[in-house]
């Protein structure tokens, strides 16, 4: 009996043991869950969670930016950033003379730093936005913003002209940059980091240029010349799609998914225009057309004489590298004897075009790009255009990236030898092919205006500071103009021309 | 008959509990899945006011502290690299238990271990905050608050003698708060040196242990007694003022210090080429080190010979030994234009050997590139004698140590004495009414120092580093410093001003033996000075 009820107690009371356990087991694991749920949930507040949570007393001090703001950092970089600069200069240097280099205007023979150093103030993280775009790849933007004092003091050399040195003081810089961070399995998680300014909003680098011991009008259009220079590594290097792909870590990984490649044909037919503006005192304009979707590769049509309703008829194919940031952009000049004057620009967003089907637009000529500042409701008559895109697939991709490696690869041969002669031919040549491309205008800075200086018959090339179109090719006439330039305070005159022989046509 | 039954009834009892353990095991756990699900996560709409209050605990710091900085882009970057850093530390956690794992196995006779499953799961560690502290001194210090309350699923399978054991850690929680000290900042990428990490308190550790299902941490007690245990065993190695050091570069290297010095002395040049149109060339040589700011050093111009004899004596400050290199050029003096280059070589400083003098004979090249064909020309030659003489230990420039010690005053201080470091480092929104071109002037005991000027410039630094042998220590004294600030064109109008000063007593550096602190400035609208003063007491 003692025995039996022995082990009827025992048998009870271990059986209660153990749903003890269990149930201390359970109790604890849904609040060892629940806790993980909570701080999960935290982790990413936004207004009105917080709202609920907090309820009467919201805090005052929390706001949810877009771009979320990083005080800690900005402290932090502030302290940091004596140092940052110290080794930052030599880095510069280093990454910096070879670029200067690639895109120095055939008018100056050297361009480097004399002295670098970056100020004392250190650039300020507006914000910081976290995304997700693609599967495996974080985007990370960063709102900088330096107005900085750094003290920069390039040594210009120019042909038969001594050197210079050139300060540039009141270095601003604005601009978003992207960091897309490619994601892998192995430590460190990250194979490549490919950075890029965003396009939009545009970025925006101000600076004034000072000759020491000097004035900045001994070499005519040396001030647009650094601006263009300056203007070309931005747009064409680091402005998106452009980017700089930095492998990180040590596995090797494919990389050719990061890096920018042709991605579609865009044919363009330029039919005509109509009402084009009369810029001329005796007769009427002679209109051509520029298009192009990388300043790198433009085109223009033939000019047509003394006509405001031109019609030109003339197909062109264009590269297309990212349908949805790129842009097609059409400018209609007047062929003038002394400068080119610009009749209007238009521009049409390749993401709103349809692949393989062909579209006729009729599009109103604007003064400018950039229409933030002007107010100008003139009518500067329409241009009609025919697009047809075309989706390239992967063999026709491969054809065209080699296609463009060659033209540049030929361009840059050009422009070694061409860099030697004297004659405005042989510059001309030398000049369309700057490795950086960007053919808009340049011209020649004319006997009438450097005269002084000695530089005529060497053809010294003056480049035309137009925003991002800024060129550097060379006519073959001489032509001056003044264009607008920064705050340079130089009044060098300066050309900005597309002439017929120049124009690099690389498709 | 009543001590038997009590007997039997006991053992019944036993048997009983036994049985009874086994059965409920059978019962309510072992039947219990092992897997982990990911918890379901709720938007925040969703939840009531009473699942609300149970979230008040966890409120992230950056709401309730304005001191806190929100850092969800971070949390943001975590939560997408997440899947990638799990299943990379997962792998690499394999990788490296593997070796560890044969070699016990062997020696204990266990047939297999294996990690059956090895995840930390989908949840990302978060960070609920982040404060900054600013200092004077150079060291950067950051305090996330970092909570980790993860969803992992590690079991190991251990097989031995035909059984079969499972053991499982689920629910891993870690909220830890470390702060993150990177100093000394140095002028080279990563622009820091290392990086000390420690812990500001406790942290706390919560998990499941699972043996065969059941979980031991819900023992009662048992789970106290073992997250004690984790957390003395932690804090007693990373509780402040504990802390992990992670060396990132050698700061010798990284603060450029001194290593040696280099005694040059050249000798003579020999069958030098003639330059100038009239007569012969005027040379003399230049010597200069790479990476290095200090300006070139020159020997006198020997005039109208090409076989000078200078026979003069240089010392040049070498930082490192491996990357630097002597140049020597000679050049044609000119009384007039540009003065020409005769030629030039380099010398590797890895090539000396220390404390040992090694007369060169070097050919003179037009430039250092090997294909350059000019360099086939005859440009004669030019002898030089070199020794490196590097620093003894003991003899290492002062600063070289860490920031925050205080030294011992050099030899030949008088006792009781000791040397007064004054070291300027920065001055903060200084400004003149005319000119701000700021030097800083600092006068003790009428012993007048300047710094260089800096132009215009309102928040100058001059890292400056002035000293002063005393025979008694200066308890009673006052430092005097001031910024200045001179006009930079030659007029006499306001040809100098002064931005503001300040009067330091010394009596506080004496018993501190160190300060470092930004003084306000007087006669000065907003203006700060930055002055590290440290009292070497003579040993």
């Amino acid at each position: 009996m003692g025995l039996i009820s022995g082990v009827v107690m025992g048998m009870v009371f271990g059986i209660a043991l153990m749903a003890g356990w269990q149930h201390m087991m359970r109790y604890r694991s849904k609040k060892r869950i629940a806790k993980a749920v909570d701080i999960k949930l935290l982790s990413s507040l936004d207004r009105d969670d917080l709202k609920k949570i907090c309820g009467e007393n919201y805090p005052e001090w929390i706001s949810f930016p877009v771009f979320e703001q990083v005080k800690w950092l900005n402290k932090q970089l502030a302290k940091l950033w004596p140092f940052v600069a110290d080794a930052a200069e030599a880095v510069i240097k280093e990454s910096v003379e070879p670029l200067l280099e690639d895109y120095r205007p055939t008018g100056i023979t050297s361009l480097k730093f004399s002295k670098l150093s970056l100020g004392t103030v250190a650039p300020k993280i507006e914000g910081i936005r976290v995304q997700s775009l693609k599967k495996g790849q974080i985007t990370m933007d960063i709102d900088l913003r330096w107005g900085g004092d750094p003290n920069i003091i390039l040594g210009v050399e120019a042909a038969l002209v001594a050197s210079i040195p050139i300060q540039l003081k009141n270095l601003q810089v604005f601009t978003v940059i992207r960091a897309i961070f490619q994601l892998t399995d192995e430590i460190p998680c990250i194979s490549a980091v490919v950075v890029a300014l965003l396009a939009e909003p545009k970025p925006r680098i101000d600076y004034t240029l000072k000759a020491i011991g000097g004035s900045l009008t001994a070499i005519p259009g040396l001030s647009d010349m650094i601006d263009d220079t300056v203007n070309s590594i931005v747009t064409d290097m680091l402005q998106w799609p452009h980017r700089i792909v930095v492998p990180v870590g040590g596995t090797p990984v494919d990389l050719s998914e990061l890096e920018l490649k042709p991605q579609g044909k865009l044919t363009v037919t330029v039919v005509k225009a109509n009402d084009l503006k009369n810029k001329e005192f005796i007769g009427k304009s002679d209109p051509y057309t520029v298009v192009y979707v990388r300043p790198l590769f433009k085109v223009k049509t033939k000019t047509i004489d003394n006509n405001l309703n031109p019609e030109w008829n003339q197909t062109f194919p264009l590269i297309v590298e990212d349908k949805e940031t790129q842009s097609l952009i059409i400018e209609v000049f007047d062929k003038d004897v002394g400068q080119d004057e610009k009749l209007g620009v238009a521009k049409v967003r390749l993401i709103e075009l349809e692949a393989e089907r062909s579209k006729e637009l009729e599009l109103r000529l604007l003064p400018s790009h950039d229409m933030l500042k002007i107010k100008d409701k003139k009518d500067r008559g329409t241009i009609t255009i025919q697009l047809f895109y075309h989706e390239f697939n992967k063999e026709e991709q491969l054809i065209a990236l080699e296609e463009e490696k060659q033209i540049l690869e030929a361009r840059k041969k050009l422009k070694e030898s061409g860099v030697l002669g004297s004659t405005v031919d042989a510059l001309d040549g030398a000049a369309s092919a700057v490795g950086s491309g960007i053919n808009a205008g340049v011209g020649l800075v004319g006997s009438g205006v450097g005269a002084g200086v000695g530089l005529v018959s060497t053809g010294f090339g003056a480049v035309g500071s137009g925003l991002s179109k800024a060129g550097k090719f060379m006519g073959r006439t001489i032509t001056g103009q003044s264009s607008n330039h920064r705050k340079s305070g130089s009044s060098t005159p300066v050309n900005s021309s597309v002439q017929e022989n120049g124009g690099a046509k690389p498709l | 008959m009543g001590f038997l039954s009590t007997l039997l009834s006991l053992c019944g009892f036993g048997v009983g509990v036994s049985s009874g353990l086994v059965v409920g095991y059978f019962l309510f756990i072992y039947f219990q899945p092992t897997d982990v699900k990911d918890p379901v996560i709720r938007p925040l709409v969703e939840h009531d006011s009473e699942s609300l209050q149970k979230l008040l605990p966890e409120i992230p710091l950056w709401v309730k502290n304005p001191d806190y900085d929100r850092v969800d882009w971070l949390n943001k970057f975590l939560e997408y690299v997440w899947p990638y850093l799990d299943k990379a530390i997962c792998k690499t956690a394999k990788n490296t238990a593997k070796p560890i794992i044969a070699e016990q196995t062997a020696k204990y006779n266990i047939e297999s271990v294996e990690f059956e499953t090895l995840t930390l799961g989908s949840l990302p560690p978060t960070l609920q905050g982040m404060k900054v502290y600013l200092t004077d001194e150079k060291e950067l210090i950051m305090e996330p608050s970092i909570k980790w309350a993860a969803n992992p699923n590690i079991t190991v399978v251990v097989k031995a003698y035909g059984l079969k054991a499972t053991v499982q850690v689920v629910d891993f929680q870690v909220f830890a708060a470390p702060r993150i000290t990177l100093k000394p900042l140095v002028p080279s990428f990563p622009c820091f040196a290392k990086i000390f990490v420690s812990l500001m308190e406790k942290p706390h550790v919560d998990f499941g242990l699972k043996l065969l299902g059941a979980d031991l941490m819900s023992i009662p007690g048992l789970y106290r007694f073992v997250q004690d245990i984790i957390k003395d065993q932690v804090a007693s190695m990373y509780l402040w003022p504990k802390t992990h050091e992670v060396q990132i570069l050698d700061p010798t290297k990284a603060m450029q210090r001194p290593v040696g010095i280099l005694h040059v002395k050249v000798l003579r040049a020999v069958k030098l080429r003639k330059k100038d149109l009239l007569g012969a060339s005027d040379p003399y040589v230049k010597l200069k080190l790479t990476e290095s700011k200090l300006p070139s050093k020159k020997t006198t111009v020997k005039h109208k010979n090409l076989n000078p004899e200078w026979n003069q004596e240089f010392t040049m400050v070498i930082k490192d030994l491996e990357s630097q290199v002597l140049e020597l050029s000679v050049y044609d003096w000119e009384q007039i234009g540009k003065h020409d280059k005769m030629g030039m070589n380099v010398v590797p400083m890895k090539e000396l050997t220390p404390d040992e003098p090694k007369v060169l004979t070097l050919t003179l090249l037009k430039s250092m590139d090997p294909n350059d064909v000019s360099n086939d020309k005859e440009r004669g030659q030019i002898m030089v004698e070199l020794t490196y003489k590097p620093f003894k230990e003991d003899d290492l420039p002062k600063d070289f140590q860490e920031s925050g010690t205080v030294l011992k005053a050099p030899e030949g201080t008088p006792p009781g004495g000791g040397v007064l470091v004054v070291i300027v480092h920065e001055a903060q929104d200084v400004e003149g009414k005319h000119h701000t071109n700021p030097y800083a002037r600092i006068i003790f005991r009428g012993e007048e120092r300047k710094t260089k000027h800096i132009k215009k410039n309102r928040d100058p630094r001059w890292e400056e580093e002035f000293l002063f042998m005393l025979d008694e220590p200066p308890v009673n004294d006052r430092l005097h410093a001031e910024v200045l600030s001179t006009s930079s064109r030659i007029g006499l109008l306001h040809p100098k001003e002064s931005l503001g000063y300040v009067d330091i007593s010394l009596s506080d550096v004496v018993s501190n033996k160190r300060i470092n602190e930004k003084f306000h400035l007087i006669d000065s609208k907003n203006g700060r000075i930055q002055i590290e003063l440290e009292w070497r007491e003579a040993s």
